[in-house]
């Protein structure tokens, strides 16, 4: 067990660097020197070749991506070319956004994914049909034009929900958890959909399985059957999709945070990108791939801890 | 949102249904493939609608030029956010520009680079599964390298990638496409795996085929199928990343619409002109809905095993049935009222059969006293298990009792509600089964399984439970019983899990034990070891034994009765000993004749019996004799219905017509000749799979 946790942190410690340097790459291969990015357009050439020189734009590749990670592991992940801001500072402000978000549309989706999943499979018949029917028109919606309803039903026309912004947890909790909702919400109808399928189809296969029988036989109840024997025999693909839901997520934020102007990662990367503010981009890549690569790191352990068979070997 | 760059969804319905459809016949194969897929398409009227739909798309904005009433930038400034009207069917938008005309322009855009995305993931994805599917080392590269594509944020690299590259969206599509393989591959690689293990690609690897030849000639033509159904989904996938990434601004270049695009400005106006989302969202969503309704109807396993615990729906189906049969007037006769007594069983007449009416079991009856064993005995296909589970209420998902009694102690079962028969399973009638090691449950210890069981059907406390656990699997032979308690099933052998799962049986102290097949799985020794086990627990407990069983051996062994069954019917009954040394029934004379263990060693033939063709399938069954199509002593008197007479051998009852005439002559089921199509090699139609003791064909007298 041990041996198996260190590989995969290494593993882990390997993805985070891969990303790093394509990170890096990328944003190299960006239009425009730092200098020119940060001076702006009416700036003279010697004013943005001084500058690049400062900023160490012309020394070789290597060095500056070994300068870069240098900093990157002492917490600096550098200045921001438009504002001068610290990308850092900037990030950790940002990061409790997208990880609300995040996690809340995760646990959402899960509550309601694991649901509408179960239900299906195991009253089947009718109900089974409708679930599937539901099911397939949330996948195929998509998530910024369900949030742009919920803020015209939710926020305009009944103003129970703010249609945008967002509250810190430390100015008024409640407020925080209002303003949410909806983002939250919006990103959950999907993965809930996917999270869904995915139940309905492990609980199937779980029923399918011949000790179901035996359980039957030695006279199990049906709930005990259904909730304890099957769905923890379903649950390993389950916690799967849950995590494959949270990566979409965290990155995938960026499209509920520009519609309802929370100032998370996801509008970071938007901005950064459309300004060519290289650290900026090369610093949110390799947060959100941090962020990731951990959580995914403690599902797979959690997943494991699931199943006896990995559990002993 | 981006949705993850992650296998999709629906596949866990279709990964094993495919290989099983690709596998037989390598020539036919594509064909075979295609026409199986198609079929399925046209089967589900959602896919149809969304091929019409995509179709229709696809003319129209190829067409657009020719038709539509507007220019995409024509802007009318006299309709301004308008509404649907006769001159802007779907309305205009903030410039006044005709959105019928915008959504249609922005159409094959739109399919078209999504194309991209599948051409270069599922392309990307199929080649690194069957290149990994070929060498092992290869997979554990390819592998890990997926790994770590999967468990990056897409959305976050994607916009990466746009500024480093601008607004390409072909490029980009193709860039995700490499980001979204990666799921693909994992997908597609079990199967191709499953593919290579094929033996007729080791016949392919023998003859000298390259790996790529394999690859291309046998592998890639059974991925057809799952190869179609995740360009569907990923066809969606990538539609609605790309209305997406329009949507938060990185969408082709302006003025050139695109749905996203669209979506965005509608989102400006939400408070002014709500209907501006509507046509835009529901073009992109039924667009989507098509592609997914296509890949759900190719990707639509067609025949997943039944659940054996049934849905609540099937539940209430079963219910409705049961009712009928216990509403319908029981026929009283006198051998039923007899017997309350202790533990009797009287099975009258019982009838099994699917939900659409094609019979499995007909009128089957047999009686099993107290402390006895009877064997249902037969090829498979016979409705021995279906008839053992009936006695539990067990029957699977769309089978079920369409006749007849059940008769336990005097009380029908055949007519008792589901939660009688929770009641009576375990505590009255236990089940052990033919793969012990499927029979427990993987995910606990055989300890929480057996305590679990013995307090619910014993109303014990835990502590009793456990010692008496315990006691259980020292009944069973199990010497170091505390240590086996903490195990997993994974981790003991078969004969172990075999006996654990009889301790499992034996916890709420049964007087029925059905038995279905329980020795079949395991080796030679402990099959010996297991049978004794159950013939000393009979002895000790008193409980009597259904046995199913094909392996004359057991039932001389273990039964005291014998029901022969031949396509659901009994076709002959009676004590074991009368049946193994003076069988009446043409195919119990069959079935004897061709087992090696039932002749002795000094009269063992030169050449053992064999039973010409294989049991019919239920659909076929005649209306005569079953059995006389394969009868060596089949006439004309065969082909009317047959009761079950006297044999004329103590109580037993035969179904022939020619049982007394057979007798009396002294006939004897010959060995005929092999047919000669069966000494070519396998090309012969006849060669169907290990068929259990009477396909037995030459015995080596040496």
């Amino acid at each position: 067990m041990a041996l198996f946790v260190a590989k995969r942190l290494l593993m882990a410690l390997a993805t985070v660097l891969v990303v790093a340097v394509l990170a890096f790459l990328l944003v190299h291969a960006m239009p425009g020197s730092p200098g020119a990015v940060s001076l702006g357009a009416g700036a003279s050439q010697d004013a943005i070749d001084q500058l690049n020189q400062q900023l160490g734009w012309n020394d070789p590749l290597f060095s500056q991506f070994f300068r870069w990670l240098g900093d990157a592991v002492q917490g600096n992940l550098g200045v921001s070319l438009i504002d001068g801001r610290s990308v850092s500072a900037d990030l950790a402000d940002r990061l409790p956004v997208t990880a609300s978000l995040a996690a809340g549309a995760t646990v959402l989706s899960a509550i309601i994914g694991i649901a509408l999943g179960v239900t299906a499979a195991v009253r089947g018949g009718l109900l089974d049909q409708i679930i599937g029917g539901f099911v397939g028109l949330l996948v195929a919606l998509p998530a910024f034009w369900v949030g742009i309803i919920l803020v015209y039903l939710l926020a305009v026309q009944s103003s129970v929900f703010p249609a945008t912004g967002y509250v810190p947890f430390e100015v008024s909790p409640q407020d925080w958890a209002l303003s949410l909702a909806l983002p939250v919400i919006t990103l959950a109808v999907g993965g809930a959909a996917f999270i869904a399928r995915q139940t309905r189809a492990s609980m199937l296969e779980a029923l399918q399985q011949e000790h179901i029988r035996t359980l039957r036989a030695t006279a199990t109840p049906t709930w005990k059957i259904l909730y304890i024997h099957a769905l923890r025999y379903a649950s390993l693909p389950i916690v799967a999709g849950i995590a494959l839901q949270f990566i979409g997520l965290f990155g995938g934020s960026v499209i509920a945070e520009q519609l309802f102007a929370m100032p998370g990662l996801g509008q970071a990367v938007q901005t950064s990108v459309s300004t060519h503010d290289a650290p900026a981009v090369q610093g949110v890549v390799v947060i959100a791939t941090v962020v990731v690569v951990a959580v995914n790191l403690v599902l797979e352990l959690a997943t494991k801890f699931l199943d006896p068979k990995l559990r002993a070997s | 949102m981006i949705p993850s760059v992650a296998p999709a969804p629906a596949d866990a319905d279709q990964t094993a249904s495919t290989t099983s459809a690709a596998a037989p016949r390598r020539r036919a194969g594509k064909a075979a493939l295609t026409k199986v897929s198609r079929y399925r398409l046209f089967a589900s009227p959602g896919a149809v609608a969304g091929l019409l739909w995509l179709a229709a798309l696809v003319v129209a904005s190829l067409t657009a030029p020719l038709w539509l009433p507007f220019k995409t930038e024509d802007q009318d400034f006299t309709a301004v956010l308008s509404g649907p009207t006769a001159a802007h069917w779907l309305g205009t938008d903030e410039l006044g520009r005709d959105i019928l005309s915008r959504i249609f322009a922005a159409a094959a855009g739109t399919l078209g680079t999504s194309l991209i995305t599948v051409i270069v993931g599922v392309g990307l994805g199929t080649l690194l599964a069957m290149a990994a599917a070929g060498a092992e080392r290869t997979e554990a590269v390819i592998s890990r390298i997926t790994e770590v594509m999967m468990s990056l944020p897409g959305t976050v690299i994607i916009l990466a990638v746009i500024g480093a590259v601008g607004t390409n969206i072909p490029l980009i599509m193709a860039i995700l496409g490499i980001l979204m393989s990666a799921g693909i591959y994992r997908v597609v690689l079990g199967q191709a795996k499953s593919l290579q293990s094929q033996l007729y690609v080791d016949a392919a690897k023998v003859d000298g085929l390259s790996p790529v030849g394999i690859s291309v000639r046998h592998v890639l033509p059974g991925l057809a199928n799952t190869i179609v159904v995740q360009a569907a989904l990923i066809f969606a996938v990538g539609m609605l990343i790309q209305a997406g990434l329009a949507f938060i601004g990185f969408g082709p270049p302006l003025p050139q619409p695109s749905w996203g695009g669209m979506i965005q400005g509608a989102s400006q106006h939400v408070y002014d002109a709500p209907w501006m989302m509507v046509p835009t969202g529901a073009v992109l969503a039924l667009t989507v809905l098509s592609a997914n309704a296509i890949g759900n109807a190719l990707g639509k396993a067609p025949n997943a095993a039944a659940p054996h615990l049934p849905s609540a729906a099937a539940r209430r189906h079963r219910a409705q049935a049961v009712a009928a049969i216990a509403a319908a007037p029981a026929p009283k006769d006198a051998d039923a009222q007899e017997a309350p007594g202790n533990g009797t069983l009287s099975v009258r007449n019982l009838s099994v059969g699917v939900d659409n009416g094609v019979g499995l079991v007909t009128g089957v009856s047999f009686d099993v006293a107290p402390g006895t064993v009877l064997g249902l005995v037969g090829e498979s296909g016979c409705g021995k298990t279906m008839t053992a589970l009936s006695l539990l209420g067990l029957l699977p998902s769309g089978v079920s009792v369409s006749g007849g009694q059940i008769l336990w102690n005097g009380r029908n079962l055949a007519a008792a509600t589901g939660k009688d028969m929770e009641g009576i399973r375990g505590r009255d009638i236990a089940l052990i089964s033919q793969e012990p090691m499927r029979a427990l449950d993987p995910m606990f210890t055989v300890g929480y399984q057996l305590t679990a069981a013995i307090r619910r059907l014993r109303g014990m406390g835990k502590a009793e439970a456990r010692s008496e656990a315990r006691n259980l699997l020292e009944k069973v032979g199990i010497v170091d019983a505390q240590r086996i308690l903490k195990t997993y099933p994974h981790q003991i052998s078969g004969g172990m899990a075999q006996r654990v799962a009889i301790a499992l049986a034996l916890s709420g102290q049964p007087r029925l034990l059905v038995a279905d097949e329980p020795t079949t799985a395991l080796d030679v020794t402990v099959q010996a070891e297991i049978l004794s086990l159950l013939r000393a627990l009979v002895k000790d407990t008193g409980m009597s034994v259904v046995m199913v069983t094909h392996d004359l051996g057991v039932v001389a062994d273990i039964c005291d009765q014998v029901a022969v069954m031949y396509a659901g019917q009994v076709v002959e009954n009676g004590k074991t000993a009368a049946i193994l040394d003076n069988p009446r029934h043409p195919y119990t004379l069959a079935l004897l004749a061709a087992d090696p263990h039932a002749n002795d060693a000094d009269n063992m033939p030169e050449r053992l019996a064999t039973i010409q063709g294989q049991v019919p399938q239920p659909k076929d069954w005649p209306t005569g004799c079953r059995f006389a199509a394969r009868c060596q002593f089949a006439g004309s008197a065969c082909k009317d219905p047959v009761p079950l007479l006297a044999s004329g051998t103590g109580e037993g009852l035969v179904r022939c017509v020619k049982a007394d005439q057979l007798a009396v002559e002294g006939m004897d089921w010959l060995a005929t000749d092999v047919p000669v199509a069966r000494l070519l090699p396998i090309s012969s139609q006849h060669t169907t799979a290990a068929h259990q003791h009477t396909t037995v064909i030459e015995k080596d007298l040496a």
